[in-house]
């Protein structure tokens, strides 16, 4: 396999990531991985020569006037937050 | 003749003469719904559905004429529509409720729909199988042990088992055609930008689609055109006129040219789909269309390209889930660094997780240069072979699928062979190309197969044309 990958670097991303894993799910994670890093470095080791990437999505997209228009209700929007308080999203204090 | 077996277009003809109900098929197809339940291809079916088919009824009496007056519609379980839950069949949204319509429900309202019900799907459309749902697996329609294929199975497998005339689906990599495909239905992606996307739980907003999964394609055509057209909503939705689908199907291909990809003749040899393959162009050559050879020489490289750019987008769209606005957080946290990771750990499945980490990697310092951007090239590589194909042709034919829809768990725990299910999707969504899939023959046990005909972007007219053809002369 092309691409071996520690457990320290598995380690960042779900750090990256936001996500946590038990040891077990990081062991058996590992190899999947691999399987999946293998796939995408077909894309890393191809070569492709010089080419110019069009970032405009498409020609025919057009930006609407940035004009005010009424949106959605505050209070509308919060109720699929699981904790508000006053009309905010509400998290544990951050600051001492 | 029963309201099940009439197409769309059918019971939307018959509901606007008056000789049915919208709420006799709506009571039909709720019915239906229930007592299918064993299929688990929907999650919900709506308890108003039969008041709205009333109310339908009376506007209709009252000389509504609407494309899709009283219809009985499924919709993908990741499209909004406002006060129901919108899951994603996610645990993580679970409770989410739908504050507004998607562009596409909207349309699909203005036309008279009645949405009877929500459908399952891989969570956050990432998958092949309908498997990675937290509401358990759907079964194929035709073969209760066998996957429905994904992420839109619950659509795909409603349509085929008589659920709705039409479901909705999303196409990322090959979502709608590959299940449509496995359960001997007809499911368009549509040219990027056709259908609006606001509303649609994002995943990789850059290549996914919406697109309707119906019995026939002439009922899809119809439908397409309901759905199309741009949204102020959506910067990248097309503000085009949107054409009348069905007088694009013109009832022969003579003298189109029919394009043959040399780099799938070189990958179809000993597949299952191969003799359906070649008697789907033998068809269409005896019929008077040209095949013509064409070459898109990085075609192998559109499977991984994929794993880069729809993980690197899917990380991205899925930071917005974080414990604190949607639905979802954890008892366990106890401070806000707790909140994000335990309620993300608990809410996502494995597949997304796979997806965000793989994401995180092609996206992080160090690897973006010779992952991301080299894949974001790439893309822009494929799409310039294909413009000097679709210069020589028509349309591409494709097959959908290797083969027929394969066992319930048979592949769940190899991520690598499941994501080669789409090896032969995956290129229209790169490319942002028009890409139907048509039951087309019959694998080893007897289940569907599936053809794709694929044109250059906005040719949707084209694609339907040469599919209706086809259908007309496949006799299943």
């Amino acid at each position: 396999m092309s691409n071996k990958i520690t457990i320290e670097e598995v380690k960042r991303l779900a750090g990256l990531s936001a996500l946590e894993f038990s040891e077990e799910e990081l062991e058996a994670f590992i190899p999947e991985f691999e399987s999946m890093l293998e796939l995408v470095d077909e894309v890393k080791n191809c070569d492709i020569g010089e080419v110019e990437v069009d970032y405009a999505r498409h020609s025919l997209a057009e930006c609407r006037e940035d004009e005010p228009k009424e949106s959605l209700p505050q209070e509308e929007i919060l109720l699929n937050s699981p904790k508000t308080k006053k009309g905010s999203f509400c998290v544990p204090k951050m600051l001492d | 003749m029963n309201i099940g077996e009439m197409t769309l277009i059918e019971l939307a003809d018959n509901i606007k003469a008056g000789k049915v109900s919208s709420y006799e098929a709506t009571k039909y197809y709720v019915d239906k719904c229930k007592e299918k339940a064993s299929l688990n291809a929907v999650l919900e079916v709506f308890d108003d559905a039969l008041d709205k088919a009333k109310e339908m009824d009376e506007k209709i009496k009252a000389g509504f004429k609407g494309k899709l007056a009283g219809v009985p519609v499924i919709i993908k379980d990741n499209i909004l529509y406002k006060d129901k839950i919108a899951s994603c069949s996610s645990k993580f949204l679970e409770k989410y409720v739908a504050q507004y319509n998607s562009t596409v429900v909207e349309k699909m309202l203005n036309e008279g729909a009645v949405i009877i019900a929500r459908a399952n799907m891989d969570e956050f459309a990432m998958g092949s199988s309908t498997e990675n749902s937290a509401f358990g697996v759907t079964k194929n329609a035709l073969d209760p042990t066998r996957v429905p294929g994904g992420s839109s199975g619950g659509s795909a497998c409603a349509v085929a088992a008589g659920l709705a005339p039409v479901a909705l689906g999303t196409d990322t990599g090959g979502s709608i055609r590959q299940p449509a495909s496995y359960n001997g239905v007809v499911g368009i992606k549509p040219t990027y930008g056709r259908v609006s996307r606001y509303g649609i739980v994002a995943f990789a907003s850059s290549i996914e689609q919406v697109g309707p999964l119906t019995k026939t394609v002439k009922d899809n055509a119809y439908m397409l055109e309901v759905l199309s057209g741009g949204s102020e909503h959506d910067e990248t939705s097309l503000k085009i006129d949107v054409p009348d689908f069905l007088s694009q199907i013109k009832g022969s291909v003579k003298g189109m040219k029919i394009g043959v990809l040399k780099e799938i003749e070189s990958m179809i040899g000993g597949l299952e789909v191969e003799n359906a393959y070649r008697q789907a162009l033998q068809y269409l050559k005896d019929n008077g269309a040209e095949i013509v050879d064409v070459s898109i020489p990085s075609f192998s490289l559109t499977l991984p390209c994929y794993y880069i750019i729809a993980p690197a987008e899917a990380t991205s769209n899925l930071g917005r889930f974080d414990g604190v606005k949607y639905s979802r957080r954890s008892a366990e946290a106890k401070d806000i660094d707790e909140i994000y990771v335990i309620s993300r750990s608990e809410g996502f499945g494995k597949e997304v997780k796979r997806r965000i980490m793989l994401g995180n990697f092609v996206l992080s310092s160090g690897y973006f240069d010779a992952y991301y951007n080299k894949a974001k090239k790439l893309q822009q590589k494929l799409k310039n072979e294909a413009k000097e194909a679709f210069a020589k042709c028509d349309v591409l034919l494709l097959p959908t699928t290797t083969g027929e829809a394969f066992k319930i768990g048979e592949k769940a725990n190899d991520p690598v062979s499941m994501y080669k299910e789409d090896l032969f999707t995956i290129m229209a969504n790169i490319l942002g190309a028009p890409a139907i899939s048509i039951p087309y023959g019959k694998g080893k046990n007897g289940l569907p197969l599936g053809i794709q005909i694929v044109a250059d972007c906005l040719n949707e007219g084209l694609v339907y044309n040469v599919a209706d053809f086809i259908e007309k002369g496949y006799r299943g």
